[in-house]
């Protein structure tokens, strides 16, 4: 700690009702009266985040009856950036402000205990964290200069938009992993609700993507590695061979004429880019081809390359796949004429190996076509997936009103749960495709049985009327459920970005920041953030644009200004051995950190044997003094969490998943700053059990938990008190809400039989 | 069918909770009606509400109607509707929650005769047989009357066989039977106090339907 701060601060907290989602559950008052002996001054407002709310803190600050604040509300995840913007307008540098959690992390997941026992956790946190901020320090931010230079992962919609609305003023690199651009949307027939047709809206977008002087598209390429750090990112990307040089190709088609087994192919018409592409499994390797190539572009011989670029921002639009719906029995998939609503789309698209023609397997044209909604979707067994996936109501009404148009006396029956047709001009066409004369039953679909004449048949309860029904279709088209994107937790993972528990990327706030993720330098747009249509596809695109623009417009990045101070040192370089990010370096027989390279993991910190290293803000003393007074107002499970798995428990918030209310987090910027000093102390001050809970999924640190926690387990032994580790990611927190319990009683029950014995033990004294 | 007006004093909210207390119960209020119950169930035709209307009905607490229905007499305990329901609800068990039930509240129904009928004559021969079966609910239920010239058809065509085939040692059958009774006291003695709160908490379900 500085020695030269005024020995007496002046603390304001803030306590926030929250409208009545922390006053009706906390006795705010109560909490308030128990701060009376601290010295602070306390104020409770109904809505801390208005425009009221923040006055009063800035005219605190301003006044200069407050130099430092706490505010006990909602997540730091939603508002700490708003609260600490005020106090820089007010003067006061940003981080003497923090917040506690007590909406989240209390007031919404202890519907089941009793009033006081929730109570007596949120004055245990705000004293706590009352006794870290009067030990804490001022510090500055450091700045990083940004690579004006954004990859977007995905050539869909999504992604051409995000690079389209992005090039004009920064640098793109686009890639996808398909041979052409164009994602799932040139698969598609006609679009709802106008059915003008994919290609004609789409093709003119991809032309104008690889023409952009601005943008380098690559198709066949994959994410393999990424280095750096956030604004700063060295990406290894892997080339998938083509054998066809698309520079040189002219698409003049007299290769595909000269081969014998049809192994070289323009995948379409349309294809950007227009170049031909070699399919190995049926190549005969003749080299026919090459010799008839005018432009010399063949090359039998490619492999699987790899290159590097460095970048400042990254947009992830890897999009959605459908689910293979062989997992529904009673379905029978799949089965000659039982398709997907994606294989029927691109028998109508520019993909089409029909000629665009609705057909049977025999080649004639349906007359009964069958759409069957919800196919593993609504699924709360596990078997399927819990969501909607929001497009299949409205596409499958345009399927059917092409059926119609197609043939008219063609029957086309629509099978539905509930019939989900929002959004501006959709009940509209749902009342057109009624007028159309499609037939629609309300009810899922129980049995899907193939005949012998290959017609399939169809058996549901219509739910109207509570009256069972069977049908002969000579089609039958699955709406399956719409999953992330194969690789999209690699990806994710390569990036620090973490997943919600349906595996679509988490958004940094559900409502307020939707294309933003929990890593600032990273993006993302469309179906890889959930199911969605075309339009709302573009919508993300040209936000998630304009975020990364506003992002690479300052020039810097802040880096968190928690990192490691090196207060004593003998030289001995075991820090520099453990860093894993090579951000330590042994200068003059002394250890120096290279403040921009260093991620404040603080591995370094216990591996120092002197005890000299300690992470600002974040010391031994700075967490003991914490404890103390968190396990002052009784005594609770002591829970250190880092800022994943802190997420992961707002989001059990949000969904109100309840857990015992003795458990008590305290935020820390990795479990691996944590030594048996501190946990001790935990113990001492009182805690009946500790944990340790890591979210993040970066290799390096939590290749080294298990040696972290077996260590800590042995120095801390002599407690006799449970401690425990966990990997908890960002979307398990369900998971996560399910261990705290059990972790909670477990630590209850061992504490308990320990009293007992005591009081045996005491008795037996007694008694001698 | 006459159909009756669903009013705040047909519900009965206890009766509604008891069900989702019990085992496999709890997912009840999730159900979204999709169906795919009744259109798995093999007899749901025969039933005069099918699964799916008999979960709703649980959801609204609408208890006369519930313990009259023939359903559960009717389900054939084929476990499709369970496998099925996405929402992880177990109609098949909800019938052998329901069915002890309606016994106690006195409900006898054909359904329900028929179901005891061939229970007593597994319990004594521990196999069936169609001609006990037939003659002893043909006592119990005079409609069956009716169905006599179909019955003396097959019997001149030797396809109801009037000798009964009865087991070597029912010894282990009895004591199978035993425990079944006992684990329906048990569920007699859990239905009672529901019945007690449903007097109680008339007043109050009206602003609980809310």
């Amino acid at each position: 700690m500085p020695e030269n701060e005024p020995a007496q601060k002046k603390i304001g907290v803030y306590l926030c009702r929250c409208g009545g989602n922390i006053g009706d559950v906390i006795d705010l008052q109560a909490v308030a009266d128990s701060l009376k002996r601290e010295n602070v001054i306390v104020n409770i407002q109904d809505y801390l985040c208005s425009s009221a709310g923040q006055e009063k803190i800035k005219n605190d600050i301003e006044k200069g009856k407050t130099d430092r604040a706490l505010i006990g509300s909602c997540s730091p995840k939603l508002h700490l950036e708003t609260f600490r913007s005020m106090a820089k307008n007010a003067g006061l540098n940003p981080s003497l402000l923090e917040i506690t959690n007590i909406r989240e992390q209390a007031s919404w997941v202890h519907d089941k205990e009793s009033k006081e026992s929730v109570n007596s956790k949120a004055r245990g946190l705000i004293k706590g964290a009352v006794a870290r901020i009067s030990s804490i320090e001022a510090l500055v931010p450091l700045e990083k200069k940004l690579v004006d230079r954004t990859l977007v992962v995905g050539g869909g919609i999504a992604g051409i938009t995000t690079a389209l609305e992005l090039a004009d003023g920064h640098e793109v690199m686009l890639i996808e992993k398909q041979p052409y651009l164009g994602g799932h949307m040139i698969g598609l027939s006609k679009t709802f609700p106008t059915l003008d047709c994919s290609q004609c809206i789409l093709t003119p977008k991809m032309v104008a993507v690889h023409n952009h002087p601005g943008i380098t598209m690559l198709t066949q390429t994959e994410v393999a590695d990424v280095k750096g750090s956030a604004g700063d990112y060295s990406i290894t990307l892997k080339h998938s061979p083509r054998y066809v040089d698309i520079k040189k190709c002219i698409s003049c088609g007299a290769c595909a004429r000269k081969c014998p087994s049809g192994a070289i192919f323009l995948p379409f018409a349309q294809a950007v880019p227009q170049a031909y592409m070699i399919d190995m499994s049926k190549c005969k390797n003749c080299g026919a081809c090459v010799k008839v190539c005018p432009r010399d572009a063949i090359d039998l011989d490619a492999k699987e390359t790899t290159s590097s670029v460095s970048v400042g921002a990254v947009a992830i639009a890897t999009g959605f796949e459908p689910i293979n719906p062989s997992f529904i029995e009673e379905y029978n998939y799949p089965a000659p004429n039982l398709l997907t609503a994606v294989q029927f789309e691109e028998m109508l698209s520019a993909k089409s190996k029909t000629g665009m023609r609705l057909q049977k397997a025999d080649g004639t044209f349906p007359d009964r076509v069958a759409f069957v909604l919800c196919a593993g979707s609504r699924d709360f067994t596990g078997r399927g997936k819990k969501y909607c996936s929001k497009v299949c109501c409205i596409y499958s009404q345009k399927q059917a009103q092409l059926v119609k148009k197609m043939k008219e006396d063609a029957e086309a029956w629509i099978f539905y749960i509930d019939m989900r047709s929002a959004g501006r001009r959709f009940e509209e066409f749902y009342h057109h495709t009624q007028e159309k004369g499609v037939n629609y039953v309300r009810g899922k679909v129980a049995e899907i049985i193939p005949q012998k004449d290959s017609t399939l048949m169809v058996q549901y309860e219509d739910t109207n009327l509570g009256m069972k029904g069977r049908e002969i279709f000579d089609m039958v088209v699955l709406c399956p459920a719409l999953v992330p994107s194969a690789g999209t937790k690699e990806l994710a993972d390569k990036l620090g970005v973490p997943l919600g528990d349906d595996g679509f990327v988490e958004e940094k706030h559900v409502k307020l920041d939707p294309v933003n993720t929990l890593n600032q330098s990273v993006f993302a747009a469309g179906c890889v953030l959930g199911p969605k249509d075309i339009h709302d596809s573009v919508t993300e695109g040209i936000s998630a644009a304009h975020k990364v623009s506003q992002f690479l417009g300052k020039g810097m990045i802040l880096i968190p200004p928690e990192k490691p101070m090196i207060l004593e040192c003998n030289g001995c370089g075991d820090c520099v051995k453990a860093c894993p990010y090579n951000a330590l370096a042994l200068e003059g027989g002394k250890a120096v950190l290279s403040p921009l390279a260093c991620t404040g993991c603080g591995v370094c910190v216990p591996a120092c044997p002197i005890k000299g290293i300690e992470i600002r803000n974040f010391t031994r003393n700075q967490l003991k003094t914490q404890l103390k007074a968190i396990l002052g107002e009784g005594p609770g499970v002591i829970v250190f969490i880092d800022p994943y798995a802190y997420a992961a428990a707002d989001i059990a918030g949000v969904n109100r998943r309840q857990y015992s209310s003795l458990i008590r987090f305290v935020s820390v910027p990795s479990i691996h700053i944590l030594d048996a000093d501190v946990i001790n102390a935990a113990f001492e001050h009182g805690a009946s059990g500790v944990m340790l809970i890591e979210g993040t999924t970066d290799e390096k640190l939590t290749s080294r938990s298990d040696e972290l926690y077996k260590k800590l387990k042995k120095d801390t032994r002599k407690h006799k008190k449970p401690l425990r580790y966990s990997h908890i990611e960002t979307a398990q927190y369900e998971k996560l809400t399910d261990l705290l319990n059990v972790f909670a009683a477990q630590a209850g029950a061992k504490a308990e039989k320990r009293s007992r014995k005591e009081q045996a033990d005491e008795k037996e004294s007694a008694a001698e | 069918m006459r159909k009756e007006t669903i009013l705040p004093e047909s519900k009965d909210t206890a009766f509604r909770d008891l069900i989702i207390k019990s085992p496999g119960g709890e997912k009840i209020p999730t159900c979204m009606q999709c169906g795919i119950c009744a259109g798995s169930c093999p007899v749901s035709h025969e039933m005069d509400y099918t699964p799916r209307q008999l979960v709703r009905m649980i959801q609204l607490g609408l208890r006369k109607e519930v313990l009259n229905s023939n359903t559960v007499w009717i389900c054939t305990t084929c476990f499709s509707c369970s496998v099925r329901c996405p929402r992880g609800i177990h109609p098949t068990e909800l019938m052998e929650t329901l069915k002890p039930i309606a016994m106690s509240e006195g409900i006898r129904n054909k359904n329900a005769k028929f179901d005891n009928v061939f229970s007593d004559v597994i319990k004594k021969n521990g196999r069936a047989s169609e001609f006990l079966l037939i003659s002893k609910y043909s006592l119990s239920e005079p409609g069956m009357i009716k169905q006599a010239p179909f019955g003396f058809s097959l019997f001149s065509k030797g396809k109801l066989p009037l000798s009964v085939d009865k087991m070597e040692d029912t010894g282990e059958l009895d004591a199978i039977f035993k425990l079944g009774e006992k684990t329906e006291e048990k569920a007699e003695t859990k239905t009672n106090p529901g019945k007690k709160e449903t007097g109680e908490k008339e007043n109050a379900e009206p602003e609980t339907e809310k």
